[in-house]
């Protein structure tokens, strides 16, 4: 099993593989599983993460109990529709489906945990952004998901990618940079410069703390969403440009476990700290759930 | 009598899909997901509906289970449901119907499990009761701290999947070891007690047990109380 990206990198090297073939021999050797169980697994997932996007743009688009999140991704399209958008289309039908997915997340909707329900729209944000301009197939689109899975192995299993351990950098900052290192690799970029592409996404994101209002996936979670999948084709395009990133993706990993190790608790998904804490935060929170 | 063997470094996320996945109804993986799946620990220890389910909630779960999801999540585990199955936001409701009394506990001490994701579920019918103190670490994935199940207390390294066998016959370790090898799942950890004429074997194992694995195990129903967690 790869215990580090540098394995990974190494193996896809001297083997001569892609990254997501190495991601499905391994899953078969963990899980005794075949190769179609495997597939077909991996598919329902893309199909759960395409059924959100879509639902997130029907009508006036998904509002949650509460009313604090819900329709923006409708606003996006329209605005994207209108041609005026400042950081392009692609970028911003990325923030549409981040957005979108984590709409549908906090109207507890179905979704896909990528690596997490409150990170779920940063993967499929990037995946289905660059979908038509690399013109990826059903199968190039599975092999994305693959090759985001085996990266995110690595972080769970060296560091965490959960909130309430390591902050939202654990989370949406996983999943960016899980994004960064698969669509390099869907563009054509080497194993090292997904990589890079990995690293520096989390680097970008390290110290990102997780301080949901309310306790509720909502605010900030779901624009944080928008940020991970800009942040991830950012530094998608930065390693495919050869930018390379200094410090290597295994001791950013270890650095975003320590930075996590180090944040209070108020920032680690407690709803105690951060936007959580600020006057309008409160606020919201003794408005739905009553004065403590 | 306690024998805990460690026979290989544990690795938690084993699975593409324990990053890629679950799919399931929001808002939190490690808040709905992994409740849901410390609730059908639970469940699957019990092996029946409860008339009683207690949850404390320890740290981050005790601060956020409200806006998270947390309660519908677990009682859902109780009774069996899937994390993607739609009835999820509505299992109190359902619970309660069917005259389930249920009760959640804000704890404020610290997390006996070490963990800020910590829920501690009782649950008891008219025949027994069980108890399991389990922790969620991310995207869905929980492991599982501490059992108490017919009169055995276990303390858990706990990641999934683990197997437990209750039997009155005293050889079973050997055939079980035969069949998990059998079907190539290695054994990361192993606990055997014994209590009161009862022995209690406890396996963690390193992959999951495909469905002719399972079969087998089944066989034993007879003389073993077999538990696939």
């Amino acid at each position: 099993m790869y215990t580090s990206i540098k394995e990974i990198v190494e193996a896809a090297k001297t083997r001569q593989k892609r990254i997501y073939e190495l991601a499905i021999e391994q899953e078969m050797e963990m899980t005794k599983a075949t190769y179609d169980e495997i597939w077909e697994r991996m598919d329902k997932n893309l199909k759960t993460m395409e059924d959100a996007v879509k639902r997130s743009t029907e009508g006036d688009g998904v509002f949650s109990p509460t009313g604090l999140t819900g329709g923006d991704a409708v606003k996006i399209k329209k605005y994207r529709e209108s041609g005026k958008t400042l950081s392009g289309d692609l970028m911003m039908l990325g923030v549409q489906n981040a957005v979108g997915t984590n709409e549908v997340n906090a109207a507890m909707g179905v979704i896909c945990a990528t690596p997490t329900a409150g990170a779920s729209g940063t993967i499929p944000g990037v995946l289905f952004a660059i979908k038509d301009k690399l013109n990826l197939r059903r199968e190039d689109q599975i092999h994305f998901l693959f090759t985001t899975a085996l990266f995110g192995m690595v972080v769970a299993n060296n560091a965490c990618i959960s909130g309430a351990m390591g902050g939202c950098q654990a989370e949406v900052g996983s999943a960016s940079a899980m994004a960064a290192a698969a669509a390099v690799e869907a563009a054509g970029g080497t194993p090292e410069q997904s990589s890079h592409a990995f690293s520096t996404a989390l680097q970008n994101l390290l110290g990102l703390v997780c301080d949901p209002v309310a306790g509720l996936v909502e605010i900030p979670c779901v624009k944080r969403n928008a940020v991970g999948t800009a942040n991830a084709l950012v530094a998608a395009d930065l390693a495919l440009a050869g930018v390379k990133n200094l410090i290597d993706a295994d001791e950013v990993i270890e650095a975003m476990y320590q930075v996590g190790r180090r944040m209070p608790r108020e920032l680690r998904e407690t709803g105690l700290g951060g936007v959580a804490a600020t006057p309008t935060g409160i606020a919201i929170r003794n408005k739905i759930f009553g004065k403590e | 009598m306690n024998v805990v063997v460690k026979e290989k470094k544990v690795i938690n996320y084993k699975s593409c899909f324990d990053v890629i996945g679950p799919v399931m109804i929001g808002p939190s993986s490690s808040h709905t997901a992994g409740a849901l799946a410390i609730g059908l620990v639970a469940n699957k220890l019990l092996q029946g509906y409860p008339k009683k389910v207690v949850v404390k909630y320890y740290e981050s779960f005790a601060e956020t289970h409200k806006g998270h999801g947390t309660d519908f999540a677990i009682i859902a585990g109780v009774l069996g449901f899937a994390t993607d199955d739609r009835r999820v936001p509505d299992s109190i409701k359902i619970a309660k119907s069917q005259g389930i009394e249920i009760s959640f506990i804000e704890e404020t001490g610290e997390s006996p499990a070490g963990h800020p994701n910590t829920a501690d579920i009782y649950l008891e019918n008219e025949n027994r009761w069980i108890r399991v103190v389990g922790i969620s670490v991310g995207g869905g994935l929980i492991k599982v701290k501490h059992i108490d199940i017919d009169g055995f207390s276990l303390d858990l390294e706990g990641s999934l999947p683990i197997m437990i066998a209750i039997s009155e016959k005293v050889n079973l370790e050997l055939e079980l070891r035969r069949i998990l090898k059998s079907y190539d799942v290695e054994i990361n950890d192993s606990l055997y007690m014994e209590k009161n004429g009862k022995y209690l074997y406890e396996f963690d194992l390193n992959s999951q047990l495909n469905d002719e694995a399972r079969e087998e195990l089944n066989k034993l129903n007879d003389i073993a109380k077999i538990i696939i967690l």
